[in-house]
Formats: structure tokens, sequence, C-alpha cells
């Protein structure tokens, strides 16, 4: 990340955006319920602080201490099977994976570091989505290219119709309980496409207010920690195969990390299907982000003389994570048929970093969420985003169960 | 006061762009790390 100075948005009531962005506070207590009436922001509010050597000082701590938990994750999930060997709690302790632990340990430090007033102060080390890019691309590494081949053609179509479907669900939703344009289009395009990218990239295009991409942020990792734990367990209670299992779980959790999160603990293959759906979702923001900026700019704001959007646009959107995830596959594919099995060894090392950068991004989800948002929310966009995401697990369900019944690679 | 539309540049934009960095930034460091791994420099001892 190369942001050379980092806004105010980092006091007691600000929030940070999947990619940890700081985003500034969601108006609170005086404010008006977000899309119901317009609030404060100015363009030019925003006060930019240089990033000094105290700043970077907190940012270090908050670094070591993301590091030091999921070195911390890595012990005990390493451990804790032979530790609970013989013991009543066996089969729970083999059964528990480095997402929970991650998760469970980011979520306790961030009670420490609320306790100690310094949350805010280190919230710049917390780079979730970072993290969750770069284990994608070393992911990439572990997945045979003809295994991305033969799921693209079932992922693009599902991402297709998923994204339609519960895009305009949840644009016609909110717009029955009221809210406004701009809060509609985020929350469409979180639940719809991939969570906190995806509202980031709408935000930009309908020119949203930062308190809305804020509380859209907020509510994209509020429900997507239970979805985490929630999923594989339904999967498991309706006997998905492993193919259909990942393929929900990527059409469904919102943000890539949780989807990541939910995949693991469903399993490798379901690990693999769900990144590949999700990467999928993920490479379509463009597509969708270039039609809001058309849609508003032409029709919603109509401001004269606004030119198009044009494809470069589309490229600008793209998310370029998306090209390391399959050059790696390229090249982890073509290095294993030159060196045949004694390069699963050297792969392997490959999938310990990507490990290594997943636990990275959990820590940082536990780390980041902010249970007060839901409550400066107010009920109707909660409930339009719950709603959207009732309907979303239904819609992908089904297309996961049609698409993928009949996978192999 | 909603965002003026006619105004330079929406702050959300701003983040857009530091996400597109923060994309290359994890392409390169992942592509970078593989390449270290299948050259022998990330020996399988490097990583607990």
């Amino acid at each position: 990340m190369t942001a050379d100075a980092t806004r105010t948005g980092t006091g007691p009531d600000a929030t940070r955006t999947e990619e940890g962005t700081p985003v500034d506070p969601v108006v609170a207590d005086d404010a008006v319920e977000p899309g119901s009436s317009p609030t404060t922001v100015d363009p030019a509010e925003p006060t930019i602080v240089a990033r000094d050597g105290t700043f970077w000082a907190w940012t270090a701590l908050g670094l070591l201490i993301v590091v030091g938990l999921a070195a911390l994750t890595r012990y005990l999930e390493q451990n804790v099977p032979a530790w609970a060997e013989g013991t009543a709690v066996e089969d729970v302790g083999a059964a528990v994976e480095y997402p929970v632990y991650a998760i469970l340990l980011g979520l306790l430090g961030n009670v420490a570091i609320t306790a100690l007033g310094w949350r805010d102060r280190i919230a710049a080390a917390f780079r979730t989505e970072f993290f969750i890019k770069t284990g994608l691309v070393l992911l990439g590494a572990s997945i045979n290219l003809a295994v991305i081949a033969s799921a693209a053609g079932p992922a693009i179509a599902q991402a297709i119709l998923l994204i339609s479907g519960v895009f305009l669900f949840t644009w016609w939703l909110a717009g029955r309980f009221g809210l406004d344009d701009k809060l509609r289009a985020l929350l469409a395009s979180a639940v719809s496409i991939c969570g906190v990218s995806a509202a980031i990239a709408a935000a930009g295009a309908v020119r949203a207010r930062r308190e809305q991409l804020a509380y859209t942020a907020s509510l994209v990792i509020l429900f997507a920690l239970p979805s985490i734990f929630i999923l594989p367990w339904l999967a498991d209670v309706f006997g998905l195969s492993d193919a259909v299992a990942g393929a929900w779980i990527g059409g469904n959790i919102d943000t890539t990390a949780a989807v990541t999160a939910a995949g693991a603990l469903a399993g490798e293959e379901a690990l693999q299907i769900a990144s590949i759906v999700k990467v999928t979702q993920n490479a379509l923001m463009g597509v969708v982000a270039v039609a809001l900026t058309a849609y508003f700019t032409l029709r919603v704001e109509r401001r004269p003389g606004a030119a198009r959007p044009g494809l470069s646009e589309l490229w600008t959107r793209f998310p370029k994570f998306v090209l390391g995830f399959i050059a790696a596959s390229v090249i982890a594919t073509w290095y294993l048929d030159a060196a045949g099995t004694d390069g699963k060894a050297t792969i392997a090392i490959v999938n310990d970093l990507r490990v290594w950068f997943l636990i990275l991004a959990f820590v940082s989800i536990g780390l980041e969420v902010r249970v007060a948002s839901l409550r400066e929310a107010g009920w109707r966009p909660v409930a339009v985003f719950a709603s959207a995401t009732v309907f979303n697990l239904a819609l992908a369900l089904g297309l996961a169960s049609l698409l993928f019944r009949n996978f192999s690679a | 006061m909603t965002a003026d539309p006619s105004s330079p540049a929406p702050e959300t934009a701003g983040e857009s762009r530091l996400a597109l960095n923060e994309d290359w930034a994890a392409t390169i460091l992942g592509l970078g790390l593989l390449a270290l791994v299948l050259l022998g420099a990330i020996p399988a001892g490097l990583v607990p």
C-alpha cells in the first residue's frame, strides 16, 4: 500500500475498510439515518495528516501484534491436537483449524487493544485485504491449471446469474425500505459481488458519502464473521459435495477473506473451488462499477456533458491480483510437470507460506471488527442487508447445486 | 450537505485507487515468494 498520508478518520469512532483504508467515522448519535437525508460530507473536509515517526512507531507495534497472534495461531494449530490426545476433547482438538484460532485470537486482541486505547493508533497495520490477496496469489500455486479451466465455465455462469439476481433484489428491496440510491448501490454491490472491495468500487462509481461506505463496510464484516462458521457446518448438514460446498461458500459469503476462511474449514477441494468462484466474482467487479458509473452519471445525477465511462475504466477497476492468482497456477502447473513428484515438496513450502498470509488476514479480521457499528447503522439498512444475505444464500445454493453438481477437474 | 456532483473528486474514489495499489503489491509479493521457493532460496525449514 503506497499512500503517503492518512486521514483523520482514525479516531475513536472510525472504522476501516477491508482494504485497511481508514474510513471516516459513521456519523453516530447526532447523525441522520444513512440513506434518509443528507449529512455532512465535504470532500475537502478530511484533514491530511503526515505519516510521521509516531505513526510509523504505532503501526510497527500493530504489525508486531498481528504477526505475534499469527505465530500463536500457528503454534496452537500444530500442537493442540497432540495436547488433546487421550483427553475428553480429543475430537475437538483435532477438528479445530487455523481460521478458528486466528479469528478468536484476533477478537481477543481486539478487546485488549480497545481496552488499552491503542486500537485506532495501530489500525494501519491491519491489512486484511493485502494479506488475503497475497495469500490468494500463493493459493494459485496449489491449484492445477486444469482445475481453473474446468471450473471457469460454471464459475462465470454462477457469478453472472448470482450478481445480477442478488444485486437487483437488494436494489429493489432497499428502494422499498426508502434508502437513497447511493446507499442502495453500495449495499447491493457489497452483498452481490465481494463485500468491502465492491462497496469501495461502487462508492467511487456513484460518489457515495464516506459515512455510507464506512457503514456498509462494517455491515459486511459483521455479517461475514458468523458465515465463516455457519456455512461449512450447513454444507456438512446438507451433505453437499466438496465442489458444491465450495461454490456455495464462494458465491455467498461477501468478503474474500471470509470465503477463504470458510473454504479452509470445509476442506482443501472446497477451498480451491470457493477461491475460483470468488476470484471470478472479483473479476466481474469492474463491469458492475462501470455500469454503476454510467447509470449514476447519465440517469440519476444527469450531469450535463458527462462522458460515458470508457473501456479503460474496466481495466482501472479490474482487481489485478486475479492475474497473479492465474499466473501462480500456470507457473506451478508447469513446474510440477517438469519436476515430477519431487516438485510437490517444493509446492508444499508455498502452501505453508499461503497459510501464513491467510492467518495474518484472519487475525486482522478479528482485530478490526467493530460491533458498535450495528447500533449506529439504524435498522433499515441492516434489515435490507440481512434479507439480501438470506436471498443470496438460497440463490447461491441453487446455482451451486445446479452448476457444480457433476464437477470434476 | 450532500456531495456536490460538480466537486472535483469524491473521497471514495481515492480509496479505490489505494485498493488498486494494494492489488499490485499483493501480486508482486505473492509471485516473488513463489519464485524464491521454486529457486530454492526459501527452503522448507525456513517456514514454520
